[in-house]
């Protein structure tokens, strides 16, 4: 048994500094109109978001991507109410990859961090009001009537006194020369016609996907295009050593062999050939950088690092916990443990480029467009402006489809053979080349007041960094890595004396954001710990974070909701409830969990979730994001977990890696509130406090306290998930 | 390589492919017929569902040899009259995220409800097992109650 622990594994090497520097950026875009390669031909550009074709048609740019989180809709939706359009004659387009679509503070274009709406809202409130106040500006020109008389309402232009109106694609062009307002107005939110207020639409996208007519990047078809099929290294960062190209040779269909960084690639004229002959393919490999490591010894990496003085890093003080904690004689101390997990979305990771003299084109279903375009131009040796990405539908992403590594291995297979390559990873390459959640261990410590409340709680965290391979700056060891400590820092509790310790481990395993971030394994140690607390004060669990939450009034409210709908404490005898609350990506939850046990195995019955975003924009699309966020929460709770053995994945498909399927999901209640008063996020904050709320639930229950996820490890199993214990 | 007749949405298909290509590929690739998905190849999250001579089979661990004569529908032909009430009840209850795994859990469902026209919810929980990483399964319970309703 070896271990090199390492943070330049070569997978890494290839995004080794390859973000811009993250830069904050005025909103200045409004002049901005990016060439639309995808907006109706004859549609004039009003500005970077916002085209309208003569016959009226309004084109929307969405720069987001959409991966089952509704913003195709929401997003385009938004900027449709401030422009007053009709939004049945809206078309909306994914934008290209260009500087208008980036995040309005990073200058970095990616989906992701339940970002999409809380950092773009001003923004494109500003550029539908900027297109809106052209139009009537060029009304007020042709109509010679004082703009201040026009309204612009369902994509007209209209003057009452006179009773005349213009349709918008009538004067698009005449508004599309107009000055661009330097500060146009954006509506009160009394004035909101398509978004909030309880609203909702049919989401654009759903009618094409039950269909099947929906293009994810895996159904796309470009002329000449071939296929390619991968083989990674068995052993994380192996690599090929020796390929006998002389193997495969006359198989049907074959055109070429390739070696890659870490892998190898077969491209032949159709899919299935080019696996046959993967699998006959005689490739022999050298073991990568870590060794042959296992579970015991990655464990012993997060162990040692505990034992050690060095590596840590202060993420939060207030006060002094630690001196508070030394002194008291009734010191409160537990160990949680959240495992690997791997994104593994339901689309695997696929990529189709054509590389060609005169540029590069792709269609890709990809979280990070930018990452994308920078990685490319690096190893092709080309300007970015040369590279031209299309964003196709995406099967699921969880953060994975920020890399580039996929995409990367279809443009060097095209160059190679000189033809667009379609690039498709197995399911189960699809997991050994993840990016992995980590391992995320936390000890805690607190002692309690007279009151019985924590006066100091100490929480040390050793954890890989999840942000570095990301993150526009590079990420040191021996700092915070800000998502990594989520949830632990800067949480509503009323407790004096806090501190945060954070140990950034090095692991011979690339390590990634995966939904949730942060908040998912720390909101499960900090609310276990926090149940175990009000436990140890003799204190009912909902009334315990009342105490805690006294000074923050939404906060509050969100808890006594959740606490009203799931009837807290008034369950049925023989059930048994638990309890966990989160302030995670800008927005408050608090979700309930009912179960029982029935023939020692645990029969869930419902979960409540009750969430303060500040707005909701689409009420049936917000409740579907959080409801499905539970079922993703249960999966990260009940079932799934990487393992390693022998410098390997083990388990490399849905047979190994379990997740939750229909039998195992229990009654949803989803309910929000809108007490905050900045807009929050949505689509990674539903599985949040699902697992401590799962274990706090089977504490009630069984006087169990389960300080390990998932439970399938402890051989705690639902009725369901017993079948295959 | 060898050539394979069957019936494919109610017309005839051929192909002269390799006999261990899974039906998945050929549909997906051979004869473009994409809304089939790709999600494990081990027949383990059912993105793949289509029917072959009625049954719901998981067509990424079905060889095209295996079809020979038979009669597949896939997501491009389940009906020929408008949207299958599955696929209303799917959008009435706005099932689908990322919905990709979608069209097999329409299959899955539409062979359940062709064998029983009425299922219970223990029913759908028995003999849906589709895998869905998004978590829509609450609402896909509803929407085959609704459909079959």
């Amino acid at each position: 048994m070896s271990i090199t622990a390492s943070s330049t594994l070569s997978r890494r090497d290839v995004l080794h500094g390859v973000a811009a520097s993250a830069v904050v950026i005025v909103v200045g875009r409004l002049a901005q109109t990016e060439v639309l390669a995808q907006s109706a031909a004859s549609a004039l550009a009003i500005n970077a978001y916002v085209a309208i074709a003569p016959d009226g048609r309004v084109t929307l740019q969405c720069a987001h991507s959409e991966m089952g989180q509704g913003i195709y809709t929401t997003f385009a939706a938004i900027i449709a109410d401030e422009l007053e359009a009709d939004w049945s004659k809206c078309d909306v387009v994914f934008s290209p990859a260009a500087p208008p679509y980036r995040h309005p503070v990073y200058n970095w274009q990616f989906t992701g961090n339940a970002e999409s709406i809380r950092s773009y809202h001003v923004l494109i409130r500003k550029m539908g009001a900027a297109a809106r106040e052209m139009l009537i500006a060029a009304t007020a020109d042709r109509l010679r009537v004082p703009p201040a008389e026009l309204i612009a309402r369902e994509g007209m232009v209209r003057h009452a006194a006179s009773g005349r109106a213009l349709g918008f694609g009538e004067i698009a062009a005449a508004a599309a020369a107009r000055p661009v307002p330097a500060e146009p107005r954006v509506k009160p939110e009394s004035e909101w016609r398509i978004v909030g207020g309880g609203r909702s639409l049919p989401r654009r996208d759903i009618p094409a996907k039950v269909e099947g007519s929906a293009v994810f990047g895996i159904d796309i078809k470009v002329p000449g295009m071939v296929h390619a099929a991968v083989a990674s290294a068995p052993m994380i960062g192996g690599r090929p050593a020796s390929i006998d190209e002389a193997s495969v040779r006359g198989m049907n269909g074959v055109i070429r062999v390739l070696p890659l960084d870490s892998a190898v690639a077969v491209v032949a004229e159709h899919y299935w050939q080019a696996r046959l002959a993967l699998e006959r393919l005689n490739v022999t490999w050298q073991a990568g950088l870590g060794g042959s490591f296992d579970d015991a010894a990655i464990d012993a990496m997060y162990r040692n690092a505990f034992a050690r003085d060095s590596g840590w890093a202060e993420a939060e003080k207030q006060r002094d916990a630690l001196a508070m904690l030394a002194g008291s004689s009734r010191v409160i101390e537990a160990e949680y443990r959240s495992p690997w997990l791997s994104h593994a979305p339901m689309e695997p990771m696929n990529a189709t480029v054509s590389v060609t003299e005169a540029g590069v084109t792709v269609w890709a279903p990809t979280q990070g467009m930018q990452m994308t375009q920078i990685v490319l131009a690096r190893a092709l040796q080309i300007p970015s402006e040369k590279i031209t990405i299309h964003r196709t539908y995406l099967g699921g992403g969880f953060g994975r489809r920020l890399l580039a590594d996929f995409v990367l291995q279809a443009a060097l297979c095209s160059k190679a053979v000189g033809r667009p390559v379609k690039l498709i990873w197995a399911r189960e390459e699809d997991i050994k080349q993840d990016w992995f959640r980590p391992a995320f261990l936390d000890k805690v410590r607190a002692t309690l007041g007279a009151d019985g409340l924590p006066a100091a709680i100490h929480h040390r965290l050793v954890a890989p960094s999840i942000l570095a391979p990301v993150s526009p700056v590079p990420i040191n060891p021996g700092t915070v890595d800000g998502l990594a400590v989520e949830g632990l820092v800067e949480h509503p509790y009323r407790i004096p004396h806090r501190r945060v310790d954070y140990h950034m481990l090095q692991v011979p395993i690339p390590t990634m954001v995966l939904r949730t971030t942060g908040h998912g394994p720390n909101n499960f140690a900090l609310e276990s710990f926090i149940d175990e607390l009000a436990r140890a004060a003799g204190r009912d669990p909902y009334q315990y974070r009342r105490l805690l939450l006294s000074d923050d009034a939404a906060a509050l409210a969100v808890l006594d909701r959740a606490a009203m709908l799931a009837s807290w404490g008034k369950a049925a005898p023989g059930r048994f409830q638990g309890l966990a609350f989160a302030d995670a990506f800008g927005s408050y939850l608090c979700q309930v969990v009912e179960l029982s046990i029935v023939d020692g195995a645990i029969k869930l019955h419902k979960v409540t979730s009750v969430c303060d975003p500040g707005r909701v924009l689409d009420r049936v699309n917000a409740a579907a994001v959080i409801e499905g966020g539970v079922v993703w929460g249960l999966s990260a709770a009940l079932y799934s977990e990487i393992t390693f053995d022998r410098g390997q994945v083990r388990a490399t498909n849905f047979d190994g890696y379990r997740v939750v399927t229909l039998p195992d999901t229990p009654e949803l209640v989803t309910d929000f509130l809108e007490n905050r008063s900045a807009i929050g996020g949505l689509g990674e904050v539903g599985p949040v406090c699902v697992p401590a709320a799962l274990c706090n639930a089977l504490f009630a229950a069984t006087g169990r306290r389960l300080r390990r996820l998932p439970l399938a490890a402890e051989r705690v199993f639902t009725v369901y998930g017993k079948i295959f214990s | 390589m060898a050539r394979f007749n069957f019936t494919l949405n109610g017309s005839r298909a051929e192909v002269d492919v390799d006999p261990s290509t899974p039906l998945l590929w050929v549909l997906r690739d051979h004869l473009g017929l994409t809304g089939t998905k790709f999600g494990c190849g081990v027949a383990q999250c059912g993105a793949c569902t289509v029917h072959v001579n009625d049954e719901a089979v998981r067509s990424c661990a079905y060889t095209i040899d295996a079809v020979e004569g038979a009669r597949v529908t896939t997501i491009e032909g389940l009906s020929n009259s408008g949207p299958h009430p599955l696929q209303k009840a799917w959008i009435e209850h706005q099932v689908p995220q990322c919905g990709y795994c979608q069209p097999g859990f329409i299959m899955a469902a539409a062979a359940l409800i062709r064998q029983q026209p009425r299922p219970s919810e223990a029913d759908i929980e028995a003999s849906i097992t589709n895998i869905c990483r998004c978590g829509t399964y609450a609402r896909i319970k509803r929407a085959i109650l609704a459909a079959a309703g």
